[in-house]
């Protein structure tokens, strides 16, 4: 898989030297390990095997159709709705949060020196990554509500607007608050694991660069970008998942409205399942996701640097 | 340097305080509205500050409508939950960075958990819900137990992980040359030195588990069951919101997770991204 790393190397003659009998440590691991993985192993693969013997029968009384809940699944014009809106979604939280993450990391080190006021922001930062998600619908539920919500009225004191604005009743403004409240809540992590990325880079070699007259950019994209480069993968991976079970905020905030604007897919298979009750298309769909999931996943995995020793 | 150089610093400092802002007002707002007495509320324009600060919404929401209820459910199952994944977290772990297993499982196993944490729920809602209802354990938090203890498993394996490789084997070595059994050096030294550990990632996991929403709407349908971000839900589709009691619900839902967190704050960004962050 990945390659030897040192800590292996070292880790090794230890586990050699314990098992001078061989047998009883050996023994013990697997006593240890295999119960606990048997069972675990197979709670994560009971759901899977269910939702396949669902996605090969009628939902109601359980004959067996062969493909046609997966065809049925690929017919419906809401899951292609639901694939353009989680789309869209990643293309406007995923590059504005990690260019502004990784900015405000960039800004935060060099203009803020003093370190209780780095650990200050820090805590700053952790707030909104902690807040769960369904307080974060709430939140944005009290900024763009009509008539109550704190946005238009804010505009509305500020004279920039003189009519209330129905954010969540247009397609566009409200896939744009049900993105706001993803980046207002994700920003601050992509920027936590950035500024400690910078930390990483040698002093050396940036005072080095500013004696020869590099300029702050030249220092970020020789220098900087060269220590950020493994974790601004990590985060894309790891947020890129999280739009793909994006929910609980969504959900209270728009419900996936106004028509399907803000459905995204997690919203739609909660929908196909729960609303319209036809399990067999709804596990069809989360056989597809799951293999869709399981196929990027294992492209990307090796590239995640994770220290897996 | 000389002037641009202080010009771009006061840019910085105003970005800095300007971004502060809008991150602190929803949670001022949230704040705000949760003890806005009913008269208030129906101002014509929405007050920036309370003028009656009143925690009437608090009482209501948890006293009136039997709140309380589902924060007892929340703080139940998220216990057990908690001790579940530490006690399988612990005997997947120990074996792994403490006996002579092969690199090969070593790896599959943290591999493994990995992916896990790419696994988006959604798709494993429907197939949990129908094993959960044929086994009988629809609307009991049991369900909801074994659910999260399984989503979190991922995420504690590999902290857990992070935490028992720091302790040097030396420790226990010095112990088994005392003449303990690997039992006692368990329990005696490697415990006490990963109480840190376990009880950051104890906070942790209660705060994921508080947190969930997905499962608990589906696996449950009653006060006997439902925990505390459901509830909170249930005030929001209402189909006249009552806007201070939602956000006391709110605040509610927020304060516990925000405080353990804050409380294990050294720890929370290596537990998001497996160790790859490490705070000093």
């Amino acid at each position: 898989m990945s390659e030897p790393v040192p800590a292996a190397a070292s880790l090794a003659p230890t586990a050699r030297r314990w098992t001078l009998g061989h047998t009883p440590q050996e023994r013990l691991a697997y006593k240890l390990l295999l119960p606990v993985l048997g069972i675990v192993f197979v709670i994560v693969l009971l759901p899977f095997l269910v939702a396949l013997i669902s996605s090969l029968r009628e939902g109601g009384d359980g004959a067996f159709v062969g493909g046609q809940n997966y065809a049925r699944a690929l017919r419906n014009p809401l899951l292609y709705d639901a694939l353009k809106a989680t789309g869209l979604y990643a293309l406007i939280v995923l590059p504005t949060e990690i260019l502004l993450g990784t900015g405000l990391a960039l800004l935060v080190n060099r203009v803020v020196r003093s370190p209780n006021l780095r650990a200050l922001i820090f805590v700053f930062a952790i707030i909104p990554i902690v807040i769960p998600p369904v307080g974060v619908g709430v939140i944005a539920r009290l900024i763009y509500a009509p008539d109550y919500g704190a946005l238009n009225y804010l505009l509305q004191l500020g004279g920039l607007i003189q009519q209330e604005i129905p954010w969540l009743s247009r397609p566009m403004t409200a896939m744009l608050a049900v993105a706001s409240v993803d980046i207002w809540q994700w920003t601050p992590f992509v920027y936590l694991v950035m500024f400690a990325g910078l930390q990483t880079v040698p002093r050396e070699s940036l005072e080095a660069a500013q004696v020869d007259g590099a300029t702050w950019w030249q220092q970020f994209v020789q220098i900087e970008l060269f220590y950020l480069r493994p974790l601004l993968l990590l985060v894309l991976f790891l947020r890129l998942a999280d739009v793909l079970r994006a929910f609980d905020a969504i959900f209270v905030l728009t419900g996936g409205g106004p028509g399907t604007a803000t459905q995204l897919l997690s919203l739609y298979l909660y929908r196909v399942g729960f609303k319209f009750f036809n399990s067999g298309e709804a596990a069809a769909l989360a056989i597809m996701v799951l293999v869709g999931m399981s196929l990027l996943y294992s492209g990307v995995a090796r590239l995640l640097p994770v220290e897996r020793d | 340097m000389g002037r641009s150089h202080r010009v771009l610093k006061v840019v910085g400092w105003l970005a800095l305080v300007v971004f502060a802002l809008i991150y602190l007002f929803p949670l001022y707002w949230l704040l705000n509205t949760s003890v806005k007495g009913r008269a208030e509320l129906f101002a014509s324009t929405p007050t920036l500050v309370a003028q009656h600060p009143t925690l009437e919404p608090y009482v209501t929401v948890l006293f009136d409508r039997g709140y309380v209820r589902l924060l007892r459910n929340s703080l139940v199952v998220c216990s057990l939950t908690v001790l579940l994944t530490l006690v399988i977290g612990m005997a997947i772990t120990y074996p792994l960075t403490r006996l002579p297993v092969s690199r090969r499982l070593r790896v599959g196993v943290l591999n493994w958990a990995l992916s896990l944490r790419f696994l988006p729920p959604i798709a494993v809602v429907v197939p949990y819900f129908l094993i959960v209802r044929t086994i009988g354990l629809y609307n009991n938090p049991l369900a909801l137990v074994f659910v999260y203890t399984l989503f979190n498993l991922p995420f504690g394996i590999w902290m857990l992980k992070g935490f028992m490789t720091e302790i040097p084997q030396e420790v226990e070595e010095a112990a088994y040359v005392d003449g303990a059994t690997r039992a006692a050096a368990f329990r005696r030294v490697l415990l006490p030195l990963m109480a840190p550990g376990l009880l950051a990632s104890a906070v942790i996991i209660f705060a994921f588990c508080w947190s969930e929403f997905l499962f608990a709407l589906i696996l449950t349908s009653t006060r006997d069951a439902q925990t505390f971000p459901v509830g909170v839900q249930g005030l929001v589709t209402q189909f006249e919101i009552i806007w201070n009691e939602m956000a006391a619900a709110g605040v509610i839902a927020i304060a516990v997770p925000l405080v353990l967190m804050l409380a294990a704050r050294r720890h929370v960004l290596a537990g998001l991204t497996f160790g790859v962050i490490r705070e000093k």
